[in-house]
């Protein structure tokens, strides 16, 4: 047992005294959260280049209202009211009138766009009033050189909307005025559930459920668990194998079986991840309850983290070591390094329909599987779903069983492949020393 | 105890099978008159042909960590022992990675020792030494033994067998074939060496009758004899050839039993 210490915490001492390890817990989560800091920091930056679109209104009773509205917008909503600097675009609408030939004249409206003269041309079909009569005529399409994500095609709806919705009404015969909150619109709030608190037998209120605690909360947990297996299980196989090719492994299986080594490995590793977790853990609930935000902070889910995330690094951490063991040269590490990292990158691929519908079969059955329990069960987990409690307790039985099988497979590689030199690391040597021992 | 043998005839594999670290397809080891365990061999300090220390790591931070894993009692004023006995102690807090190829072998060698091990197995461990960090291994070798260790050694300097080993075995193609003392293996072969200086060196000693094989040192030549000649004969017809400097009735070398059993016209016997 006191040797295991021994490897162990010289496997922790020489991974946390390095500056690669100080260096990589600062530019971790700059990385796995980079586009999320990067969108926040970029998303005011926007084009505020004045847009000059064009309108043919084939049923004549909309675009008026469109250019009104835009004039409304250019005159209140552009600049910043505190700073008065610019903050959006102008939009200048110009009405024209459609010609007998249309295809001569979208391909014109085409070319200004494409020559920048033109921002966008909108084309509003003459039945658009009532288009039930006419499902053809009644289309309003945005022609754009980048037309699928456009600030200005999701601003010209509303304009558009508003006013179908008042000619409408006029046609009808209604006096707007006499329903003043008809136009009024109403969100659908997202709340939890109501439960009953046990001790005093009072309801306790439905909290309301945001996106940031929906995915935000969920996607920062699992990405803080990838993280840690990132950190500590691709290190070990490029560890073992610099041990076994320095030939620094025949020293230490002079005092050490080749299980107890691995095994130090392993504990070297974990610790490294709880340390490196520990700072983030506590750093992110110091930073959250600084801003106020403490509620976000899914206390019921960190004893899951923990063993789910300690499993997971034994797990592929023997697999790591006993294929750093079989590597006779960098080149072997290299091509090898994949298959260690490909099963802890793969619930990354699948990871949103999972947090968008937890409770949903797929989300189940797929966090169910003990190489993916560990991340996707963390993530379904960290959602305001409610988990029944069966299904992490028979993925933490799953990934208990396969982190056996994975350290009693590995420790057979390991003592097989560690003194072997230049005996390639072929799939069918792989299978072979792992089924000899 | 020296350990020799030709390339590939199995020396390292032995020790390591010593270690623990290989177990052997069949037969059985004993140590401490016990079947091996772990327990046992951390009552063994071992160096290993080729060197491997944590390069990354301070010398006497490496070193602790060598002794702590063989239950080292004191380990840290053990280790200052032997770096200030090896000169190292100013390189006590530099990585590995910036010591000399001498020095890294010397703190290897520190690693095997410093837990006062009953038992010492070094393979090769004079490779890659200048003679004067020969001559320090040597010494404290010499003084390991004095203090009671048992020392085997691999080695391919068959001086060096003869200067410092009380017993010598030999194996070759995964077989013992020679084991004793120095006098008794030199026994086996007989004083069937004549070792002279001539004056026109060894082309004057050109097929001889009676002599099996001629080695030219340069300034020295030897002879070995075929059974049943006469020494007496052999002088009287070289100085019909040559005027002779010295010439003496010897035992064979190490190098030179060495040769017999493993050289070339010992592997075509075998292999006829």
């Amino acid at each position: 047992m006191t040797k295991l210490f021994i490897l162990a915490a010289r496997e922790y001492i020489a991974s946390v005294r390095t500056k690669g390890f100080i260096i990589g817990l600062v530019l971790a989560p700059i990385f796995m959260g980079g586009s999320l800091i990067a969108f926040a920091l970029l998303k005011d930056r926007v084009d505020v280049t004045d847009k000059r679109v064009v309108i043919i209104d084939h049923s004549g009773r909309i675009a008026a209202a469109v250019t009104a509205a835009a004039e409304q917008r250019n005159a209140h909503e552009l600049l910043d009211q505190e700073s008065s600097k610019k903050i959006k675009p102008a939009y200048h609408f110009e009405i024209v009138k459609a010609q007998a030939d249309r295809d001569v004249q979208r391909v014109e409206l085409s070319d200004q766009i494409r020559q920048g003269h033109l921002y966008a041309f909108v084309e509003i079909g003459a039945r658009v009033v009532h288009p039930t009569e006419d499902r053809d005529a009644s289309t309003i399409a945005f022609y754009a050189q980048n037309p699928a994500i456009d600030d200005l095609r999701n601003w010209i709806t509303w304009p558009i909307n508003n006013q179908l919705r008042k000619v409408r009404l006029e046609d009808a015969g209604i006096d707007e005025a006499q329903i003043p909150d008809l136009f009024t619109w109403v969100n659908v709030d997202g709340m939890g559930l109501f439960s009953r608190n046990q001790a005093t037998g009072s309801v306790n209120d439905a909290l309301r459920v945001n996106e940031v605690e929906a995915i935000l909360v969920p996607i920062v947990m699992m990405m803080l668990m990838l993280m840690m297996m990132m950190m500590s299980v691709p290190g070990m196989l490029q560890s073992v194998m610099e041990e076994k090719t320095q030939r620094i492994a025949e020293v230490l299986l002079g005092s050490v079986r080749p299980f107890q080594f691995m095994l130090g490995k392993l504990i070297g590793g974990i610790a490294v991840s709880f340390t490196t977790a520990a700072i983030y853990l506590i750093g992110s609930i110091l930073l959250v309850r600084h801003l106020g935000l403490e509620r976000y902070i899914p206390y019921d889910v960190l004893p899951w983290f923990i063993v789910y995330m300690t499993l997971a690094i034994i797990m592929f951490g023997a697999l790591s070591s006993a294929l750093g063991a079989v590597c006779s040269e960098a080149k072997d590490a290299q091509s090898l390094t994949f298959p260690v990292i490909m099963p802890i990158l793969l619930p990354m691929f699948v990871y949103f329909p999972v947090v968008r519908e937890p409770l949903s079969p797929f989300a189940t059955w797929l966090s169910m599987f003990p190489l993916f329990t560990p991340l996707l069960m963390t993530l379904r987990l960290a959602t305001p779903a409610l988990i029944p409690l069966w299904q992490p307790l028979v993925g933490l039985i799953g990934v208990l069983l396969f982190t056996v099988f994975f350290v009693w497979t590995g420790g057979r590689l390991f003592r097989v492949a560690i003194l072997m030199q230049g005996t390639p690391p072929k799939l069918g040597n792989i299978i072979r020393w792992a089924l000899r021992g | 105890m020296g350990f020799i043998g030709p390339n590939g005839s199995g020396k390292t594999t032995t020790l390591r099978m010593m270690m623990n670290i290989l177990l052997p397809d069949s037969g059985r080891i004993n140590l401490f008159a016990q079947p091996i365990s772990h327990e046992a061999t951390d009552r063994v300090g071992y160096m290993p042909e080729e060197r491997g220390i944590y390069t990354r790591m301070k010398l006497r931070e490496v070193l602790l960590f060598y002794a702590r894993l063989k239950r080292t009692a004191d380990a840290g004023r053990r280790v200052d022992q032997w770096l200030k006995k090896f000169d190292l102690t100013p390189w006590a807090n530099k990585k590995v990675a910036v010591l000399s190829k001498g020095m890294s072998q010397k703190a290897q060698f520190i690693a095997a020792v410093v837990s006062q091990p009953e038992i010492i197995i070094l393979d090769e461990p004079f490779t890659g030494l200048d003679p004067v960090n020969q001559e320090v291994m040597k010494d404290a070798l010499i003084d390991l033994q004095s203090r009671g260790a048992t020392i085997i050694f691999s080695t391919h300097d068959m001086s060096v067998a003869e200067n410092l080993c009380d017993y010598i075995l030999m194996i070759f193609q995964g077989r013992k074939v020679l084991d004793g003392t120095l006098a008794s293996i030199q026994d086996q072969y007989g004083d069937d060496t004549l070792r002279l200086r001539v004056e026109d060196g060894a082309d004057k000693l050109a097929h001889l009758p009676g002599i099996a094989k001629l080695t030219d040192l340069g300034q020295i030549q030897e002879l070995r004899m075929a059974p049943g000649c006469d020494p007496h004969q052999v002088l009287t017809d070289i100085i019909q050839r040559t005027r002779v400097m010295s010439f003496e009735i010897v035992k064979p070398s190490l190098h030179d039993i060495f040769i017999r059993i493993a050289g070339a016209e010992a592997r075509e016997a075998n292999h006829d």
